[in-house]
Order: structure tokens, then sequence, then C-alpha cells
């Protein structure tokens, strides 16, 4: 009997333990949710409204993570009730994780990116608020800027920046030699001999990641193109059929400044910081970046020597192509949208709102030279940035057409992955053109 | 005591969170996978049943077969030059000792003891064909040095020496311990035989080894069908899947390409094909005679592990 008493005693506290603690964390999870409820119910009270702001920006102490910090901390500073607790992980991992909070709910203010590669999927799901695009008139978004956040008439998000993609290069090492930029492809491939024979690396290229040379690819499709770009990109998306004459070309052009040397060696398998280290180090005489980059004229970590002479210019016309010299290729990427179950929606939107009010991100980000803002930066502008941020900007105004998202964003997240790692098959001669065409064609079905 | 323990529900009491545990951490995502296996679910939102569809996607997929075959190199690089290098290794260290065995079982154990991240960075450097260190020997010794290492045709050489050198450490310390446990008296018999060295490992250690070979073997080719963080890390599975292992196709499929359950589908056939090979192994092992040199008698040896 004894034995019965201690056995039912044993199986009773092991039950019991293990129900306590799953009851435990049912218990938290309620105990935040009804908080998060009572908040919602009192947003405009005294009581504390906690928003929880998801974001792939983890660098807070510089650059655009810096600025995203500094606007968090001052709507804290003016609203004494509210708490915002950030969570911040790399673009890769934010992604996954992304997915992840879409299934159980999702932080109240999210970064999202404004291309059809993620954005399709995650509005489909019907995580994101559905926003006024009349509200945002006064913000001074540049024109086309929030196309890439807008589904069947409806935005969904807003954009942070205006990515420019570039050609950055070493300007003292350009004047020492004797080497012009080029104004066509053709000077380019040529230059590239030059360069290459001077025993220094043409242009540093981080073909490891697979999608600075999906915008190379892009870059030069618009060359060629011109206007007719997108809607070449998005029938050969929406068919699944890439045999178009103008992205054939295109990918010969990319098959033939890899042969021809312009990139590093090895450079399908090397990384962003690699790629970089080339040129900053004086290895490379250019390296293929977007217009973000533009900070390395500020970053001390480069000898000043190269740093002071980083210039910057657009990928050069085609022979026979329609894309002018002052087409540049150009795209509003990341930025945020408010979760649409959020229990504080409300709050989420005025901090929403405030982030983009025309003095906080655009100015911040213009002041802390992370490059250029999707909104009209121009009234921000001292006379003291760097000459290379002069020079986007100049890129920036003269421009007479932007190409928009880059192609590998153009499609669904599957043929985003198959155009990343196709393409170094296609340039390194691994595969065929043809191959690489369909492969990237059949992703799309 | 003895009562209290065959009391049926204390039995019940000490097994069941195993058992739960099982069910929720192995069973049931196992069971889930195979059910999203069947969708064509991206991770979000409402999906539809799609069959074997994604079955037969995966059955005419390059990627996924150019990872398994890169499985499959792995599996031999670690069976016929890893672990006979490990064994060769232990049995000399057991030979040497003093201060230079225990110093050289540290200096072998090391690269097991650097995280993977580390690894990963460390062979990048070493392999890059700029600044790399391998082309500056080239360099050194009047070569060109340009040679670009992850390059598409040489790409999976490149991360098996890497694999290989990195596992090298754990098979040669569970050798060592396996011959610290032969019976010295073995040795000194062989001694007094004239045996030489050669003959001593080929007669003695060998023989005696098996059950620790066994799992060994058993544990390099599970490994290498699991590999994943190294080469994610080196390269990503490139350059254009090259050096693409199952885990890590998975992972890029289920998480970057928003096909989860593509991913699911490749998980099962993936579960499937680790199993089918954790089988075949054992039987391998089952039916090999060994020598038993204690009763100088042939006789069968039992399972690996």
């Amino acid at each position: 009997m004894k034995i019965k008493k201690l056995a039912a005693t044993l199986l009773a506290t092991m039950v019991t333990s293990m129900f306590t603690g799953c009851g435990n964390d049912g218990g938290s999870s309620g105990k935040s949710s009804s908080s998060n409820s009572d908040t919602s119910s009192n947003v405009s009270g005294d009581e504390t409204v906690t928003l929880r702001l998801f974001s792939n920006l983890p660098d807070r102490k510089t650059g655009q993570g810096l600025v995203e910090q500094m606007i968090i901390d001052e709507y804290m500073e003016e609203n004494k009730n509210v708490k915002i607790e950030v969570e911040a992980l790399d673009e890769e991992a934010y992604k996954t994780k992304f997915k992840a909070y879409s299934m159980e709910g999702m932080p109240d203010v999210v970064s999202i990116w404004g291309q059809p590669a993620f954005l399709d999927e995650v509005v489909a799901a019907g995580v994101l608020e559905g926003l006024n695009s009349a509200d945002y008139a006064d913000y001074k978004f540049v024109e086309g800027s929030l196309d890439g956040y807008t589904y069947d008439g409806t935005l969904y998000g807003l954009p942070r920046n205006t990515d420019v993609q570039c050609i950055f290069y070493n300007q003292k090492m350009f004047k020492d030699n004797n080497w012009e930029v080029p104004t066509t492809y053709d000077e380019l491939i040529d230059l590239a001999g030059e360069i290459k024979s001077a025993g220094i690396i043409p242009m540093a290229m981080d073909g490891g990641d697979g999608w600075p040379m999906a915008v190379y690819l892009s870059d030069v499709l618009y060359k060629i193109a011109g206007s007719d770009y997108s809607t070449i990109v998005s029938n050969a998306v929406k068919n699944g059929d890439f045999s178009d004459k103008n992205i054939k070309k295109a990918t010969e052009l990319l098959k033939e400044a890899a042969d021809a040397g312009l990139f590093q060696n090895g450079y399908d398998s090397q990384d962003y910081a690699t790629a970089m280290n080339l040129f900053t180090n004086g290895q490379a005489a250019m390296f293929y970046m977007g217009s973000w980059e533009s900070s390395m004229a500020l970053n001390e970590d480069i000898p000043e020597e190269i740093r002071s002479n980083i210039r910057a210019f657009t990928m050069p016309t085609v022979d026979g192509g329609k894309g002018a010299a002052t087409d540049i290729a150009a795209w509003n990427g990341g930025g945020y949208a408010v979760y649409s179950g959020s229990k504080v929606k409300d709050e989420a939107i005025k901090f929403f709102n405030y982030m983009y009010q025309p003095d906080k991100l655009s100015k911040y980000g213009w002041e802390n030279g992370v490059g250029m803002s999707a909104q009209d930066q121009s009234e921000y502008m001292t006379g003291d940035e760097t000459e290379l941020m002069k020079q986007i900007v100049d890129i920036v105004n003269n421009s007479t057409n932007i190409s928009g998202t880059p192609i590998n964003d153009c499609g669904p997240s599957a043929f985003k992955t198959s155009i990343e790692s196709e393409i170094q098959g296609v340039s390194n001669g691994s595969s065929s053109i043809d191959d690489f065409l369909k492969a990237i064609g059949d992703s799309c079905k | 005591m003895k009562k209290l323990y065959s009391n049926k529900l204390v039995i019940l009491s000490l097994v069941l969170p195993g058992v739960l545990l099982f069910i929720f951490a192995v069973l049931a995502p196992i069971c889930l996978s195979i059910y999203y296996g069947f969708t064509n679910y991206t991770g979000m939102g409402s999906f539809d049943f799609i069959g074997f569809k994604n079955y037969n996607t995966l059955l005419h997929d390059s990627a996924f077969w150019i990872s398994m075959r890169n499985s499959l190199f792995l599996a031999i690089g670690f069976i016929c030059i890893q672990h006979p290098l490990a064994l060769i290794t232990a049995a000399v260290l057991d030979k040497l000792g003093g201060k230079g065995e225990s110093f050289f079982r540290c200096v072998y154990f090391i690269p097991n003891v650097i995280s993977v991240a580390v690894i990963a960075y460390l062979w990048k450097f070493i392999y890059n064909p700029d600044f790399g260190l391998l082309n500056n020997i080239i360099k050194f010794f009047g070569g060109k040095g340009d040679i670009n290492w992850f390059n598409y045709d040489t790409a999976i050489w490149a991360v098996l020496i890497v694999l290989i050198w990195h596992g090298f450490g754990w098979g040669m310390l569970i050798y060592y311990t396996g011959i610290k446990n032969i019976d010295t008296v073995l040795y000194e018999a062989a001694a007094i035989d004239g045996a030489t060295s050669i003959q001593t490992f080929l007669r003695i250690t060998l023989p005696l080894m098996k059950p620790v070979i066994q799992v060994n073997v058993t544990m390099a080719v599970i490994s290498a069908l699991k590999q994943m963080e190294t080469v994610y890390l080196l390269t990503n599975g490139g350059p254009n899947n090259s050096t693409q292992f199952a885990a890590n196709y998975l992972y890029q499929q289920a998480f970057k390409a928003f096909k989860y359950g593509y991913g699911n589908a490749i998980g099962v056939v993936f579960i499937i094909i680790c199993l089918l090979a954790t089988a075949v192994l054992n039987k391998i092992f089952e039916e090999k005679d060994v020598w038993d040199v204690s009763s100088k008698k042939k006789k069968k040896v039992g399972r690996a592990a």
C-alpha cells in the first residue's frame, strides 16, 4: 500500500511538474497578451504602451541602425508612456524569423523590402496593415518610390532609401595610370585589360553572394533595353521565359566581362567583405556596389589616401542600346511596415508615421552619410558632404530615368534563389547562357 | 526498493518524460515534415496539397543530386583518407609516450576545439586567390600563385580537405582511446615472439580496434550526410551549387526560396537516406568475421553501436 502511495505521488509529481512547465509558458504569454490588450485600450492614456520593432539593422552604433535608434530614442523621449523594444537581426536571419513570426504573430513595426521577391508572399499572407497613400502626400517621397510597396492600389509599407548602383573607383589610381572613366561598355572591357596588365584587379565583385552579379545583369540590361526594361523583366518572370534577346545579350555582356578578367580571380566564391577589402586596400581599381557604401569616404579604417580618392560612376552605355548614360540603375529597397494583427496598432502607426517625417529618417540618414533617402533630401545638404556624396547626388539629380527593382528581386523568392546561384555558373562558364536562361525561367513556374 | 522499481506507475513516471521528449522533439517534427512535404506551403499563409509533386521535382533537381554526390565524396574521403590517417596517428602516438604523446594529442585535437565559424574564415583566407596563404607559398617557391582554389571544378576538393582536416582530431582521439584499452600483455607476448611494429599493428591493434572502427565509420558517414555549417560558412554551396550539401540545400530552399513544402520533402528523403545508410553500415559490420585474438577462434562481431 505504501509503495502504491509512493508511486502515485511520484507520478503525480512528474505530471504536475511537466504541466507546470507548460503552464508557466502559456501563463507568461497569456499575461503578455493581456497586458498588450490592456495597453491597446489605453493608448492615449498614461499606461505604458510597449511597441515591438523588428529590424534588419543589428548594428545600432553606426550607419542606418544608428539612425533608426536615434529616432526610437527621440520618440520615447517625446512619448513617456511608450516603450519601444527592438529585436534586430542581420538580413538572412531576419527573413527567416520574419517567416516564423508571420505564423504566430509579428512585432508591431517590421522592416520589409518593397520588392516582389520578398513582398509578394508577405502581402498574400495578409500580415501587413494596409495604409492610405493620401496620408503621405506631404512626406516628400520621390516620385515612383512607393510603387514597389503598392498592391492593388493599397500601400503596405514605406521605403527608407533610394539605392543607386555605382561603380566606385580610385581616382588617384586612375590619374596615376592615365586611365579614363569609361563611357561605353567596350571601353570598360578595354580598361579591364589595361588595369590587369598593370598588375591590379580591375573591379572587385562580391560574386559569392550572387545578388551583386544579378544587379550587374540588370544594370547592363537597362542600358540595352532602356525604358523597356521593366516590361521585359516582368513578362519574362510572368511567363517563366527569359529567352528575350535583350536578356540574352545582357548575359553575354556579363560573361564577356568575366572572361576579359574585369573581376578578381575567384570572384564567384568571394563575399562582400573580401571584395570590399580588395578595393579599400588599393588592390582593386574599382568596386561594384550600391550607393549605401558611399560612407566608405568617411570610414577612418580605410587609409586616407584611398578613402579621399573614392569616386563613382554608373554603368557605361552599351553600343546600340536604348539606355542613355543618364539612365541609371536605382531602386527603393528596404523600408518599414505595420503588422496588421498588432494589439497596439494605433500607436504603431503613430510611431511609423513619426519615423517618416521628413526631418527624421531622411535628415538623420543624410547627416550620417548612409546614402540617399526615398524622400527629398535637398534641404538638408550643407555643402560639407564628401566629394563622393556630392557626386552621387549629382548622378541622381542628372538622371533622366531610373530602372526600378533589379531583376533578381522582380520574381518570387524561388526565382531569386535560383538566379543568384545560376548566375555564378553562367559567368564562370560552367553552364551555358541558354541553360542559365532556361533554369531561371523554370524557377518562376 | 526492488518492489518500487517493478511498479508500473513508477516505471511510467520515469519513462514518460523521455517518451514525451522523443514524441514532441523527434517524432512529431518528422510527421509534420512528411505532411508538409506533400504541400506547396511557402511558410506563410495558406497552402494546397500537391501530392507527390515535390518528390517528383526533387528527382529531377540537379542541385539535390550534386549535394548527394558531394556527401558521398565526403563519406569516401572520411573513410579512405581521414580514418586510416587518424588510426595510424593514434597508433604512433600510443607508442610515442612521454610529453611528446600528450603534446601531439593536443595539437591534433586543436581544430575540433576551434569554432566552426573561425575554421571557415581561416580557410577562406588560406584559399583566397589574391592574398591567401597557399598562393603566397606557391609564389615564394617561384610559381605564379594565382590559383582560384574555389573554381567550379575544384571547389569541392578544397571544401573536402577542410572537412577532413577539421574532423581528424575526433577520429584520432576515439582511436587513441580504443588503442589505450588494448591489453599490453598482448603486445608483450608479440614482442617476445619477435613480431615487428607493423605486424603488431596489423595482427593485434587493427583486429581489436574493429568495434571502434565500426562506430567511427558509422559516425563519419552520418556526419558526411549531415554536413551543413562549415559549408554554409565557407562557400554556401557555391559557386553554382558545386559545393552544395543536402542540409544546406534544404535550408536554402525552405528558408530563402520560401519553398517550405519542398524543403520538407528534401528533409524526408534526407531522413530516409540517413536511415538507409545506417542500416547498410550495420549490416556490413554485422556480417564481418574477425579474428578474436584472445580465443584464437573466429567469431561473429555484433552491431557497432
